[in-house]
């Protein structure tokens, strides 16, 4: 048990023995630019198998800019080229990505895959070929000796190898490497060390046989009658230095969670695989190794499919790249695909909206032509969840602190413990005063993208990104005559809807007002500038005002009935009935800053709830909220969120407003008053906050694409075609008007 | 079109129930299942859980649990929306579910 007992594979490494050549063993991968932290010698993490660390390799390859455009593009990005450019461009070019069960199952598999070092057998061996002019085609030479040499096969996982000459990076699951044996006795071979080299050999090997990667295949024979005294089953390092080893042939080996096409004699390759895996090939022939064919191992089947390389499919590969790097270098994403099956798996279709566009894009009508099922052969499918399932995370308790614990925030009032609420569940969080968030909740919120809004304390923060949709929010701003377009179709449609909604829930709709606002809806379209449809919007406003009241359905000589769902304290009660006196439900006109009576309290508090809430929306999809077409920037004013605020107006925030009241879920008891002001209790904020997330979750039917979806993703839809049309890939916005 | 996108929400609710031999491990496993569902019983959760959500809380599981000696069940009670309290009901203390539209505190 002397020191050099324990010396590592590493050890030997540094200091190579002149008796036999390890040296393939140990060469070191390029490791490639975009990569910095990938470890691809590799070698000290097989020398300490138990110290393997577990996730070195990141599971998704890097987002490339789209400077980046002429710099090396990966393999399984090409891949989603060929499945679908406009995927593509979203993950390569604007660095979107999101997970689904699919792409999550994937990269289960290649977590163990990944672990891998990639280390793989020099292509060629400089010793024993007298000319080592590796070309791109090179088939290694043939072995000197006249018999046909003995083969073993190992396994190399996980490399990354690159090739200039296609500008393409690729990582292999799997590479199958057939090594020629050809026994060391042709070579200079010095038996007296032999004894030495076995015992220390053997106990550096035992490490090995739970480390399958690169000597995976069994002894093959014992064609070495030297060490078949040893006790332990043979071990698999010491063919490496009892023979002479040259690579004959690869295989590259990448596995897919699906299943094979099932073509018309055999099961074929996907063309996006077959993509992939052709790059791999050309990448490994370029690097010198011999490539003639490569296999997809599809794991839900469990079957292999073999992969030939012709001419051909390098000339279909080439031909492909070449395009990948114009859509890369193109500003305008390629078209969404039509009515494939392919998006409803996807995981990228909510962002993509597919078919949205594509309906909107070849048959732009308004929402009063009604529908007509011979105009549009094909609805849209709805890729989209109705609904989000998480759910908002409103922090009203003065003084709570919030912070984290694994994956759940912790809302703590002192010592005692108020809550714990799952990630998972949150859409976003909002604070309201002084609350404090530790900054490993803020982190952690950050890292899973959950928006965090400040009332009353201003501020917001969120990561931007889409970076086309904001070159082109800010040109389009500026420019006073699209503006004032987008303008005209938001104050109408507000005006419509206000005017849906006098029709459906006055008690005795007035013909006068409707009559009005009709009329003016009618001539927004010709206004000449912005300020001449701020009157407009005014004059409309006030007449929808005048009669707000008429859609109140609880006078003051109501019965004092219970509050069904509210839990409170009698004392509270009693409380609550003795202030009732001094409040009521009237509404005269529109008072803010401050409200002057209940009503215009709860719109106060509604309205800013929806402005985060579109303000959320429009940074979801990657505009500047500050930059608003319609409303004019001003410091803190969220302009755009404003801009696709209002045709919501109405249909979230008032009918919130109105639900609440009319179904007593909130009561005279829940205000205060301060001076002028007229202001929420915390308990009748906190019922608030339950109506108004019920309207956001309310499914209604869209009266353009025809599906059920929630106002929540309502907004967030809008949000979005905003976008389209800003790109010019619709040429219209359609506002949302209800039918 | 997929079930997936024919329900109103697509999360399902799951009762993941466990039986771990080692002390350790059922630490783990309680704590990973805490950050995915409430804990209704001993080695009882009742999780809602979208596919991806569902594939996750496997993925993590299964590299903590001793395949030979332990056992995760999942069982699926169906679409989480308008499912209510009517699959699983409560003798002695009582069960509840949290159906609010929105979390204030």
């Amino acid at each position: 048990m002397n020191a050099s007992y324990y010396r590592t594979a590493r050890a030997l490494h540094q200091h190579p023995a002149a008796l036999w050549d390890l040296e393939y063993l140990y060469e070191p991968l390029p490791i490639p630019e975009d990569h910095p932290e990938l470890d691809l010698f590799g070698f000290q993490r097989a020398s300490h198998p138990h110290n393997a660390p577990t996730a070195v390799l990141s599971t998704r390859e890097p987002h490339l800019t789209k400077s980046a455009a002429n710099d090396s593009l990966p393999a399984r990005q090409l891949n989603e080229y060929i499945y679908c450019p406009r995927l593509f461009y979203y993950e390569h070019v604007e660095g979107i990505f999101l997970d689904n069960a699919d792409t999550e199952r994937g990269s289960a598999i290649h977590q163990k895959i990944d672990r891998g070092r990639g280390a793989l057998p020099k292509a060629q061996n400089p010793d024993a070929a007298p000319n080592p002019t590796p070309s791109a085609d090179n088939t290694p030479t043939p072995p000197e000796s006249a018999a046909p040499p003995e083969t073993e096969t190992i396994h190399s996982r996980s490399a990354m190898m690159s090739s200039e000459r296609l500008g393409v990076v690729a990582k292999m699951d799997l590479i199958e490497v057939q090594m020629a044996l050809i026994p060391q006795s042709t070579h200079n071979w010095q038996p007296q060390s032999t004894a030495n080299l076995t015992k220390k050999t053997t106990k550096k090997a035992l490490p090995n046989t739970d480390q399958p990667d690169l000597f995976a295949a069994p002894p093959t024979d014992s064609t070495s009658p030297d060490i078949t005294d040893t006790a332990v089953p043979q071990p698999q390092l010491l063919h490496v230095k009892l023979h002479q080893h040259k690579v004959q042939q690869v295989t590259p080996v990448d596995y897919k969670v699906g299943s094979p096409r099932i073509g018309p004699e055999a099961n074929e390759l996907w063309d996006a695989d077959k993509m992939q895996l052709g790059l791999q090939i050309l990448v490994l022939r370029d690097n010198g190794y011999h490539c003639n064919e490569g296999v997809i191992y599809y794991r839900a089947t469990k079957q292999r499919v073999k992969l030939q390389m012709t001419p051909e499919v390098e000339t279909w590969i080439i031909q492909n790249i070449a395009e990948a790097r114009r859509t890369a270098a193109s500003p305008t994403m390629p078209p969404p695909l039509i009515n494939s099956p392919k998006c409803v798996r996807c995981s990228l279709a909510p962002v993509c909206l597919p078919d949205e566009t594509r309906l909107l894009a070849t048959n732009a009508r308004l929402p009063e032509n009604p529908p007509s099922p011979t105009r549009i052969p094909l609805p849209p499918r709805r890729l989209i969840a109705a609904r989000d399932d998480e759910r908002a995370l409103y922090l009203n308790t003065q003084g709570c602190r919030v912070g984290i614990k694994s994956e759940r925030l912790t809302i703590k009032d002192g010592d005692t413990t108020l809550d714990e609420i799952r990630l998972s569940d949150v859409t976003h969080v909002s604070l309201f005063g002084n609350i404090q968030l530790t900054t490993q909740a803020i982190q952690e919120l950050c890292e899973q993208e959950i928006p965090i809004a400040y009332f009353s304390m201003g501020g917001w923060f969120y990561g931007l990104k889409n970076v086309h949709t904001r070159i082109r929010q800010f040109a389009i701003a500026s420019n006073p005559v699209q503006c004032l377009a987008l303008a005209r179709k938001i104050v109408q449609a507000k005006i419509r809807n206000h005017r849906t909604m006098l029709m459906r829930l006055h008690i005795d709709p007035p013909s006068t007002a409707i009559r009005g606002m009709k009329e003016i809806a009618g001539r927004v379209p010709d206004a000449r500038g912005l300020d001449e449809l701020l009157g407009m919007e005014g004059a409309a406003a006030a007449l929808y005002f005048q009669n707000l009241s008429g859609m109140i359905k609880i006078g003051q000589n109501d019965p004092d009935d219970d509050i069904p769902g509210l839990d409170i304290s009698t004392a509270l009660q009693k409380k609550l009935r003795t202030e009732k006196e001094t409040f009521t439900f009237d509404f005269n006109q529109r008072r803010r800053r401050p409200p002057t009576d209940p009503v215009n309290a709860l719109l106060s508090l509604a309205y800013s709830l929806l402005a985060k809430d579109c303000t959320i929306a429009s940074l979801a999809v990657g505009f500047d909220p500050y930059i608003g077409f319609y409303h004019q920037p001003r410091h803190g004013r969220p302009a755009l969120a404003l801009d696709l605020m209002e045709e919501f107006r109405p249909l979230i925030a008032e009918s919130a407003v109105l639900t609440a009241i009319n179904n007593r879920m909130i009561t005279p008891g829940h205000f205060v008053r301060a001076g002028d002001a007229v202001n929420l209790t915390p308990i009748g904020r906190k019922a608030f906050f339950q109506a108004y997330e019920q309207r956001m979750n309310t499914l209604i039917t869209h009266p353009i694409f025809d599906y059920k979806v929630s106002y929540r993703r309502v907004l967030e839809l809008q949000a979005r075609l905003l976008a389209r049309w800003l790109t010019g890939e619709i040429p219209d916005y359609i506002p949302m008007v209800t039918r | 079109m997929s079930a997936r996108n024919n329900s109103p929400s697509s999360r399902h609710t799951y009762l993941v129930c466990y039986d771990i031999s080692n002390d350790r491990r059922l630490r783990k496993v309680f704590k990973i299942c805490k950050d995915h569902g409430t804990h209704l019983q001993f080695s009882v959760f009742e999780c809602d859980l979208n596919p991806r959500e569902l594939v996750q809380l496997q993925r993590t599981l299964k590299e903590v649990i001793k395949h030979d000696e332990d056992q995760v069940l999942f069982v699926s009670l169906g679409p989480s929306e308008g499912r209510g309290d009517r699959v699983i009901s409560a003798l002695g203390l009582p069960y509840s579910r949290f159906d609010a539209p929105c979390y204030v505190v």
